[in-house]
C-alpha cells in the first residue's frame, strides 16, 4: 500500500513538473498575415485561374473548366488582356459571390480589409486603408464588382 | 584657320551622323540607308507543316511519291499548271459520295506565281527540320540549333525588329497561330535581352479564342462603362500596381497601350457578334483548322489593318500518317492563300495594292516514305532532315515586285529560309537596321538582293 502511494505521488510530481504555464497579458489575439514584400513568384496560369475562380465564386473550379480556360488564355498573346477578359467573364456568372453595394457602403473599412484578405491574403496598410475608404466614399459609381475586378487584374494578384 | 577648323568639325559631325545610328527615347533606331518602304503592309504566310517540293512547285501529284503516273497542280491559286486528271482525292466529297472527288474552285483568276516572284528552290540550310525550329527560323531569320521546345526564339523576331526599328505599335504587328500546340504561342517575341516582350506582336490562336472554348469562357465578358466603371477601375488598379511596383513584377504583357487593350477587347466582342450574325467572311470551303485560322486572320486584317501579319498553317503535317490527307490539306492551304490575297485586295481598301504577300513553308519533307499506308494504299512521309526536307520555295507578290518571275532550280537554289526576315524588313523600310543588328543567320540576306 505504501509503495502504491509512493508511485502515485511520483507520477503526480512528474506530470505537474511538465505542465507549462500560460501567461495572459490582457491583449487581443491578432491574425498574422504576410505583407506584399514577400510576393516574388509568379503564379502559373492554372494557379491564377483556380485562385481567381475560388475568390470570386467561393467554390472550386472543375478540372475540365480549368483546362479550357487555360487554353483560352494561351490563345491570347497579351496576358493582361487575357486575364482581364477571363475575369470579366467570370464576374458575369450568376453564382458569383460578390457582396451587394449596400453591404460595402454600410461598413467600408471592413469591406476593404476583407477584400485585401480575400485577394491579397494580407491586411491593408493604414495608408492603403485610408486611400480605399476615401476613394469608395467619394466615388458613388464604384461598386464591389469594380473593386473586385481591379484587385483580380492587378499585378500583386498575379504573384505570391 | 578658324574656318578650316569649323569645316573639319562639321564634316566629322556629318560623317558621324551618317555612320552611327541615333537611338530615339522611344527605342526607334534611325540608321543610314535601307531605302523607303516598298509597301505599308506585309502579310507573311507560313505555309507550314512540311511541304514536299514534289507535290508543290514541281506539280508531280502522285508520280514522285506513289509510283503512279499521275501528275498535275493542286495549288492553282498559287501556281500555274494543269490539274491532275486522274485519282482526284484532294477536294471535297462529291454528291455521289466520292471522297475528295470535287476539287475546290480557284479563287484567284491569275495565280500568284504570275502576279509575283517564285523562288522555286530555297534551302532550309541549317538545324533540324522540326516544326518549331522551322517556324522560329521563319520569324527570326536565325537557325536556333540550340533552340528548345517550350522556349521562345533565342534571337529577335521580325515583330520585335518592326516595333523597335519601324516604330510600330503593338497592334500593328500580329502573329496568328493555327493553335496553341507545338509552342506556337511562343513565337510572337523572343527572349532576347535587348528586345523581348516589350516589342512583341499581339497573338491569337483564333480557333481557340473564338472556338468552342472561347464561346464558353470568353464570349459575353462584361463590358464596363468607359467613364462610370472603367475609369475608376483603372484608377484603382493604378493605385494597387504602384504599391506593388517596388516589391514585385507585373503581369506579362506586350506593351499595348490602354487604348490598344480596349481596342483588342472590342475586337473580341465584335468577332463573337459577327459570328452570331453569320457575318464572318470565311473561305468558301472551311473544313479544316488552317482555313478557319485564315478566316479569322482576315477579321484581324479588316479591323486592325496591321503593318505586319504572320499567319501560321500546319494541316499538311497529317502526311506523317496519311498521304491522302496531306494532299487535301495542301489543296486547302492553297485555297486559304488565294482567299487571303483576294480578301486583302477586295475587302480592305487600306491594304489593297499596298501589301506584300510572302508565302514560305517552314521546311520540306523526306524523299522516302515512312512505310505507313493510308486508305488509298498510298505511302506517308516524315521530315527527318534529309536533303529533300531541306528543299522549300518562297513566293512574293505585291507593289514593286515583278510578275511572272521564276528563280532557282534544284541544281541552283536561290534563297534561304532565313531570308524572309530581312526581306520583310526591306519591304517595310528598316532592312539595314536588321542586317546591322547582328542577330540574323550569317548568310541571311534580303531576297530582293538575290534577284
Amino acid at each position: 500500500m505504501k509503495r502504491l502511494v509512493y508511485i502515485f505521488s511520483a507520477c503526480l510530481f512528474l506530470f505537474a513538473s511538465c505542465k507549462e504555464k500560460t501567461y495572459y497579458y490582457e491583449v487581443n489575439d491578432i491574425e498574422i498575415l504576410p505583407n506584399n514584400s514577400g510576393k516574388t513568384k509568379q503564379k502559373s496560369v492554372e494557379q491564377f485561374i483556380n485562385i481567381a475562380y475560388a475568390n470570386l465564386n467561393q467554390k472550386a473550379l472543375s478540372p475540365d473548366q480549368l483546362v479550357d480556360i487555360t487554353d483560352v488564355i494561351a490563345s491570347i498573346g497579351d496576358k493582361q488582356i487575357a486575364f482581364e477578359t477571363i475575369i470579366a467573364k467570370m464576374i458575369t456568372a450568376p453564382d458569383v459571390a460578390i457582396p451587394p453595394d449596400s453591404e460595402m457602403r454600410a461598413d467600408v473599412p471592413l469591406f476593404v480589409v476583407e477584400t485585401y484578405k480575400r485577394f491579397y491574403v494580407r491586411f491593408p496598410t493604414e495608408a492603403e486603408k485610408t486611400f480605399w475608404v476615401n476613394y469608395i466614399n467619394s466615388h458613388p459609381t464604384v461598386t464591389p464588382e469594380t473593386v473586385y475586378f481591379a484587385f483580380a487584374t492587378s499585378d500583386e494578384y498575379y504573384y505570391y | 584657320m578658324k574656318r578650316r577648323k569649323f569645316l573639319k568639325k562639321a564634316a566629322i559631325t556629318a560623317a558621324g551622323s551618317i555612320a552611327f545610328p541615333y537611338l530615339l527615347p522611344s527605342g526607334r533606331l534611325f540608321a543610314s540607308g535601307g531605302g523607303p518602304p516598298m509597301a505599308e503592309h506585309v502579310v507573311f504566310v507560313m505555309f507550314a507543316g512540311g511541304v514536299r517540293q514534289q507535290e508543290a512547285v514541281e506539280k508531280r501529284y502522285l508520280s514522285e511519291s506513289q509510283g503512279l503516273d499521275v501528275e498535275g497542280n493542286i495549288m492553282y491559286n498559287m501556281l500555274s499548271g494543269e490539274v491532275p486528271e486522274l485519282k482526284i482525292v484532294y477536294g471535297t466529297d462529291t454528291p455521289d459520295g466520292q471522297p475528295g472527288g470535287q476539287p475546290i474552285s480557284p479563287i484567284l483568276q491569275t495565280p500568284l506565281d504570275q502576279q509575283g516572284i517564285l523562288f522555286k528552290e530555297v534551302r532550309f540550310s541549317s538545324a533540324g527540320t522540326g516544326h518549331f525550329t522551322g517556324l522560329s527560323t521563319g520569324v527570326s531569320g536565325y537557325y536556333g540549333t540550340t533552340q528548345g521546345l517550350q522556349q521562345r526564339p533565342l534571337h529577335p523576331t521580325i515583330f520585335e525588329y518592326a516595333r523597335r526599328f519601324g516604330g510600330f505599335k503593338a497592334t500593328d504587328t500580329w502573329f496568328i497561330g493555327n493553335g496553341i500546340g507545338n509552342s506556337t504561342p511562343l513565337l510572337n517575341h523572343s527572349e532576347h535581352r535587348d528586345f523581348g516582350w516589350e516589342y512583341g506582336a499581339n497573338f491569337f490562336a483564333p480557333t481557340i479564342t473564338f472556338g468552342e472554348k472561347g464561346e464558353q469562357h470568353l464570349k459575353g465578358f462584361k463590358s464596363f462603362h468607359p467613364e462610370e466603371e472603367l475609369e475608376p477601375i483603372e484608377q484603382m488598379r493604378y493605385f494597387l500596381n504602384q504599391n506593388f511596383l517596388q516589391n514585385g513584377g507585373r503581369i506579362p504583357h506586350l506593351n499595348n497601350t490602354e487604348e490598344e487593350k480596349e481596342d483588342i477587347k472590342a475586337f473580341i466582342r465584335e468577332v463573337f457578334d459577327r459570328k452570331d450574325m453569320g457575318q464572318l467572311l470565311f473561305p468558301p470551303v472551311t473544313d479544316n483548322g488552317d482555313l478557319a485560322t485564315v478566316g479569322y486572320a482576315t477579321e484581324i486584317l479588316r479591323y486592325f489593318k496591321p503593318k505586319l501579319t504572320v499567319v501560321n498553317m500546319s494541316a499538311v503535317d497529317s502526311c506523317h500518317e496519311s498521304y491522302t490527307s496531306y494532299l487535301k490539306a495542301l489543296h486547302r492551304a492553297d485555297h486559304a492563300v488565294g482567299f487571303l490575297w483576294n480578301y486583302i485586295q477586295t475587302q480592305v481598301p487600306e491594304m489593297a495594292n499596298n501589301t506584300v504577300l510572302i508565302v514560305m513553308p517552314e521546311h520540306g519533307r523526306n524523299l522516302n516514305s515512312n512505310g505507313i499506308l493510308d486508305e488509298n494504299d498510298w505511302f506517308a512521309f516524315d521530315h527527318d532532315s534529309d536533303a529533300n526536307s531541306r528543299r522549300i520555295f518562297t513566293m512574293m507578290a505585291g507593289p514593286g515586285i515583278d510578275g511572272g518571275l521564276e528563280l532557282g532550280s534544284e541544281a541552283n537554289p536561290i534563297g534561304d529560309a532565313s531570308d524572309v526576315v530581312p526581306t520583310i524588313a526591306e519591304v517595310l523600310g528598316f532592312k539595314n537596321e536588321v542586317l546591322n543588328s547582328g542577330w540574323l543567320h550569317s548568310e541571311s540576306k534580303s531576297l530582293f538582293d538575290q534577284i
